[in-house]
């Protein structure tokens, strides 16, 4: 297991939000995790990173204890997290962009070459002001930025968010080729039916608790999510 | 021999362990949510780790009466595609409903079953299971399905029509009940057929034997075999896997066994349709956590006998108390009696005091043939009526 999350609540002032969320994500996975607005997904990714302090429960990446510390530190522990509504420096240049994102990466530059062979787009627009690209593009941007760390595990927050039926396609292509690299990705969705299409398993999240965890194949078929989240039934 | 599901029948303890903590908290989530009497039971209690369990509720048999018949269910109806019925307490019916998911995951289940006795997608199988085991038979064929095995979609009930099939449809994979294994090798002795010419390898008996009986099967009929274990109200078959070495390892990663007193308690990690959390099962059994050797990590599992006054006679399961209505509408009413199973004939010994015939017809009017005649009609069971005296102090009264 590369992700190893126990009983883990959080929350913001006096309201909690997760009420002892449990999941885990093994080495090479997609694993989705599902919701309506205000599930508490977002909420939980960050007390994983370390945005948002736990209330209590544990975190293990790659079987370290990691719970509470800053997020900073979960960089060096190889976890990137890939923030909802992109976040790019929307002043500095696609180039820019990339190259912070491997900051404390000594290789970033060679690295670099790579990461643009994944992102023909971007590799087009270097020179561009981030500002400037479209919301496809910026969220191509946004994950080439987190993939400039060399992480092993990436927490995306609902990287559809936005986007073009077209561009959301794309972006889940690129998702699912990341784990083709061997990437492990924890990724946060509103997008029942694109999400569970490229993952290997999923959890389902209702008011701070989680409530379904299967294949997503079977997910796909389950009853509550086909009405809830899928639009069928 | 394989391990069809490897990824989950090897599976890490610390793995499976997380994944069971995970999928237990999501299951009390949603009985709370969608169960009212799982609500009213579970109140907001928030489980922290598997060693919480105990705290947790029992469901029992009385519950599913009580709940009778979708009571239980997490889901409307209409989304149940599968209704199943089992043999409750007294004889009353349990109803048991699956979805597509349940379905499907029974079909992996069960394949699970089939890979671990050496059955590929290059075997035919020929089940016969009788119509009383109706369900059953259809966990097997969507198991078989899964692997690409050939199934003989006919159950023939009639004993010369099972070896005609088993020599025309050359199947090498039977799956049968014990009782009827036993009655075929009677079959095949009486009609000197060599089992060599049969093309049978592997025998899937429904419900485990003892060493004597299995050997008696395996030279009989020549062939391999291996038993299964399986509970209608959980799944039967599919429950567990009797591994290549002969020991019954449940399947963790659906289900959660605990053994109470002696008494195996089962939650169902990821059934929708109808989960059960610490459900009793009025089964004795042991857990062992050894290592196996065929490499399956699920908990070892030795059943044991029923801790409730249920019995099986030619796979028919009943309750002393079904026989005793069945008695009380006859002649034998208010008659004091004693029930023997044994494998063939239930045989029930009526006291009778000498003034019992004083008014009857003796030898024209017998109520014994009547009595027997009313067992197989309504419970369909074979029965011996034998008088006796009375004795001091034991057995009900019809």
């Amino acid at each position: 297991m590369l992700l190893q999350v126990r009983n883990l609540s959080c929350g913001y002032g006096s309201l909690e939000v997760v009420h002892g969320a449990s999941l885990h994500v093994c080495h090479g996975e997609i694993v989705g995790l599902l919701g309506a607005n205000g599930a508490g997904k977002s909420s939980l990714l960050k007390a994983i990173i370390g945005l948002l302090p736990p209330w209590a429960g544990e975190v293990f990446i790659d079987r370290r204890p990691t719970t509470g510390q800053p997020p900073w530190r979960s960089v060096s522990n190889s976890t990137v997290l890939v923030p909802e509504g992109k976040m790019i420096f929307a002043d500095m240049t696609v180039r820019e962009n990339l190259i912070i994102g491997g900051y404390h990466n000594p290789d970033r530059i060679r690295h670099l070459e790579t990461v643009l062979d994944g992102f023909p787009r971007l590799r087009e627009r270097l020179q561009q002001v981030a500002g400037t690209l479209s919301g496809g593009e910026q969220q191509m941007l946004a994950l080439g930025r987190a993939l400039m760390a060399r992480p092993r595990l990436l927490l995306l927050d609902e990287p559809s968010m936005g986007l073009a039926p077209l561009m959301v396609k794309e972006v889940f292509t690129s998702i699912r080729k990341m784990k083709d690299l061997g990437l492990t990705v924890l990724l946060i969705e509103q997008n029942a039916n694109a999400a569970l299409r490229i993952a290997d398993r999923a959890y389902v999240m209702e008011t701070g608790e989680i409530v379904l965890e299967g294949p997503a194949a079977d997910l796909a078929h389950n009853p509550e999510v086909k009405r809830a989240y899928l639009g069928k039934g | 021999m394989s391990t069809f599901d490897r990824r989950y029948e090897q599976i890490s303890r610390s793995e499976l362990e997380q994944m069971q903590l995970e999928r237990l908290q999501a299951l009390l989530a949603r009985l709370r949510r969608n169960v009212r009497r799982y609500r009213e039971k579970l109140g907001d209690f928030r489980l922290q780790s598997l060693a919480d369990l105990p705290r947790l509720p029992f469901t029992t048999q009385e519950d599913m009466v009580e709940s009778f018949p979708y009571g239980m269910f997490a889901f409307p109806l209409r989304e149940v595609i599968r209704l199943h019925s089992t043999l409750g307490p007294g004889g009353k019916p349990l109803v048991i409903g699956h979805t597509r998911n349940d379905l499907a995951l029974w079909s992996r289940l069960v394949a699970r079953q089939l890979s671990a006795s050496g059955v590929t997608a290059n075997d035919v199988i020929l089940i016969s299971l009788g119509g009383l085991t109706q369900s059953g038979a259809v966990g097997y064929v969507r198991g078989a399905e899964l692997i690409e095995a050939s199934v003989i979609a006919e159950d023939p009930l009639h004993i010369d029509y099972q070896l005609a099939m088993l020599q025309n449809y050359r199947p090498t994979t039977l799956i049968t009940t014990p009782t009827n294994a036993l009655d075929l090798i009677r079959a095949i002795e009486q009609r000197r057929v060599d089992p060599q010419s049969l093309y049978l390898r592997t025998v899937l008996l429904s419900r485990p034997v003892d060493r004597e009986t299995r050997e008696q099967i395996a030279s009989g009929l020549f062939a391999a075999v291996r038993c299964n274990f399986g509970l209608g109200e959980i799944l039967d078959p599919g429950l567990c896997v009797e591994c290549e070495v002969g020991l019954f390892h449940i399947h963790e990663d659906q289900f959660l066994a605990e053994v109470c007193e002696g008494e195996l308690v089962i939650t169902t990690l990821a059934r929708e349709a109808m989960p059960l959390l610490r459900y009793r099962t009025r089964v004795a059994a042991e857990l062992c956590h050894d290592q196996c050797a065929c490499g399956r990590t699920g908990v070892l599992f030795q059943p044991g006998p029923r801790l409730d006054h249920r019995h099986q006679v030619r796979e028919i399961s009943f309750y002393e108390t079904q026989v005793a209505e069945v008695l009380a509408q006859t002649r034998a009413a208010g008659l004091r009696f004693h029930l023997t199973p044994s494998e063939r004939q239930l045989q029930i010994a009526l006291e009778i005091s000498e003034d019992y015939f004083a008014s009857a017809m003796w030898p024209a009017d017998d109520p014994k043939r009547s009595i027997e005649a009313e067992l197989l009609a309504r419970l369909g069971l074979p029965a011996e009526v034998r008088y006796v005296e009375p004795r001091a102090g034991s057995g009900p009264a019809a």
